[in-house]
């Protein structure tokens, strides 16, 4: 039997070798259905992943605001945060609004930490830049176009409160005391000195404000309250965004927690149909890949009409003849689906680059399975024209003359 | 005892008598020529015999049974235990080299021995050869590796139908060589062909003519060797 096995080896590598210019035809058929098969299916997998980190890029996708009329303290935003998992979590930002006039004109002001903001709010277009420490604010665009404000101005914020005993102000730089001449009653005028880094756009509201550090805030209003709202983003789908809720509802009753709708409904009806467009197109590419292999092999084998009739002549049943060339087409089906897996990876990380800029994840697994799916593809695709192949009359075609 | 029979053997291609009525008697050991003009049925005849086509009517014995009423499978092995086919046009499966392709007569056969098949392409006088695909072998080498596959396997008939049709006098008279050695060990020939040189140097000639066995005579000038 061994000496049997190592001829047939013999004979399938000789015709796959010795007739690489044909086999090389079949062999690219397979390669580019393989390719786009692994591709599409990496793609497919990372899809959900990869629309949600870009829908993420258009905001925050929960709000913490806190739950009766009070702030969000340190603490609690602190335990609410603790309830995401941290590879989901991609970033969060605090901001607290004061009201304050520069130049005479009322402005909301807005403490926030500008290290994380870009996390929740990728869309923010700041001209200039991004306030990198204490005296610096991010000026919105309406407030800068109000206030005659353009990037490097310096401007001073000012917050006048009532104060009942002046030893509470010591150690208080730069603030002036002022009594209303009718009422009899003290104010201070606490002044904070600011430079304008950047002017922010966005199209909506946070136009209005005037962003600066949490401390700058601090130190203007002499107080370390909490936060009015927190922008939290996760990469997460709707499901499990609706989990994280209920998680951090019952782990900080003083936080209440919402999704904000817009991103995650949308995003959840994109991803439906886009999956079933990348199935539909799978789909139609291994039917295509298959009639392409199917086509191939018919004329690869329809010119072994001879050879096959040979075979026969000197004794070949027609079952070991189909098992030689179902072989060849077997080998070219693992090669094309090895060859074809790997690009396919290449290919997926090339679109992934370009629609989602960011690199796609290699999964394992769908290498045997397109190898599988190869192997199967071709295997069928090959039995067609065998099948009638080896039914030829050997007197007909090794006739002379 | 003779190895094989036609009895009243026909073949019908519609209106046309490709083979009518044939006779033929061929004992063990017999070296057999049959002549006729092209389209005298000579390769119709020779199908049947090989095994390859059945005949529209009559009976083909061969070692005492009737193979027309065999099935198709016993057919194909019994024509591979029995018979060694060369023909004109070669057939060499072109990817194989000279000793890969006698290899695959072994394969359906039994099994491939790769110093028998050295030794078969020896006796043809092509051992030199043997690593040579079919397209770097002259058109005499290609049938000097037909033969070293057509007896690999010891049949007791060698089929040649035109085996010397395709070749120059050189490559002929080699053929004729081997066919006369293969003779002297006891091989059974039946040599089909329009060549009368070729047809001399066979025991007996069979004459065709338009699907008619027209005569069937001992060769008188026929030597056993020289
Ligand atoms: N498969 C076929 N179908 C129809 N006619 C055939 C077929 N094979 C042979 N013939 C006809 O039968 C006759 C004998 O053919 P053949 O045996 O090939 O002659 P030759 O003596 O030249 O070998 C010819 O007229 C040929 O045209
Ligand atoms: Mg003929």
């Amino acid at each position: 039997m061994n000496k049997k096995r190592r001829m047939f080896v013999r004979m399938v590598t000789a015709s796959l070798v010795r007739r690489r210019s044909r086999m090389i035809v079949a062999l690219l058929a397979i390669i580019v259905g393989a390719t786009i098969l692994s591709g599409l299916g990496m793609i497919y997998f990372d899809v959900p992943r990869q629309m949600s980190a870009q829908f993420r890029s258009y905001g925050a996708n929960i709000i913490f605001t806190p739950s009766d009329d009070g702030y969000i303290d340190k603490d609690s935003l602190e335990k609410g945060i603790s309830c995401f998992s941290k590879e989901q979590l991609e970033g969060y930002t605090p901001y607290r609004y004061e009201n304050t006039s520069i130049h005479n004109i009322p402005v909301t002001l807005a403490g926030t930490d500008f290290s994380g903001v870009l996390k929740t709010s990728p869309y923010w277009h700041i001209n200039g830049s991004m306030p990198s420490s204490d005296g610096e604010a991010l000026i919105g665009a309406k407030a800068a176009e109000k206030l005659g404000i353009s990037v490097g101005d310096s401007i001073s914020a000012q917050n006048s409160f009532e104060v009942t005993d002046e030893t509470d102000l010591t150690g208080i730089p730069d603030y002036e005391i002022y009594t209303d001449p009718e009422t009899g009653e003290k104010y201070c005028d606490h002044m904070l000195e600011l430079k304008a880094a950047g002017i922010l756009e966005t199209g909506g509201s946070e136009e209005e404000y005037i962003y600066v550090t949490l401390a700058d805030i601090q130190s203007l209003t002499l107080s370390d309250r909490g936060y009015d709202i927190v922008e939290v983003s996760v990469a997460a789908m709707q499901d499990e965004l609706k989990d994280y809720l209920k998680q951090v509802g019952e782990k900080t009753p003083d936080i209440s927690a919402r999704l904000v709708k817009r991103v995650t409904a949308s995003e959840s009806t994109v991803l439906t149909k886009l999956e079933a467009l990348v199935l539909i197109v799978t789909i139609v590419v291994l039917a295509l890949t298959m009639i392409c292999v199917a086509t191939t092999m018919t004329a690869v084998i329809a010119e072994r009409r001879k050879e096959i009739g040979l075979r026969k002549a000197l004794g070949a049943q027609n079952s070991s003849i189909m098992a030689e060339f179902l072989s060849e087409g077997l080998v070219l089906g693992g090669v094309g689906g090895i060859a074809g897996s790997l690009l396919g990876f290449v290919f997926a990380d090339i679109v992934s680059m370009n629609v989602f800029s960011s690199p796609i994840t290699f999964r394992p697994l769908l290498l045997p399975i397109t190898i599988a799916a190869s192997v199967i593809v071709t295997g069928l695709a090959c039995m067609i024209p065998i099948k009638s192949a080896v039914e030829v009359d050997p007197a007909l075609v090794l006739k002379g003359e | 005892m003779s190895l094989l029979e036609l009895k009243d053997v026909s073949k019908v291609y519609g209106e046309l008598h490709a083979l009518e009525k044939a006779n033929l008697k061929v004992d063990k050991g017999e070296w057999i020529a049959i002549m006729g003009p092209s389209g005298s049925g000579k390769s119709t005849m020779m199908n049947i015999i090989g095994c390859m086509d059945r005949p529209s009517s009559g009976q083909v014995i061969f070692d005492g049974r009737d193979i027309t009423k065999e099935s198709r499978k016993k057919l194909t092995e019994f024509h591979r235990d029995k018979i060694g086919l060369v023909f004109q046009q070669f057939h060499l499966i072109n990817y194989l080299n000279a000793v890969e392709n006698v290899m695959v007569a072994q394969y359906y056969h039994s099994m491939p021995d790769e110093k028998e098949a050295l030794e078969a392409l020896e006796r043809v006088g092509l051992k030199d050869r043997a690593r040579h695909l079919p397209s770097q072998l002259s058109g005499g080498e290609q049938q000097r590796v037909c033969i070293a596959r057509a007896l690999i396997n010891s049949p007791e008939l060698i089929l040649a139908d035109e085996p010397t049709g395709n070749l120059d006098e050189a490559n002929e008279n080699i053929v004729l060589d081997i066919f006369r050695q293969l003779h002297k060990e006891g091989t059974s020939l039946i040599v089909v062909t329009h060549d009368p040189e070729v047809g001399e140097v066979a025991q007996r000639i069979v004459r065709l003519d338009h699907g008619k066995i027209i005569s069937d005579k001992k060769n008188e000038s026929f030597s056993e060797g020289e």
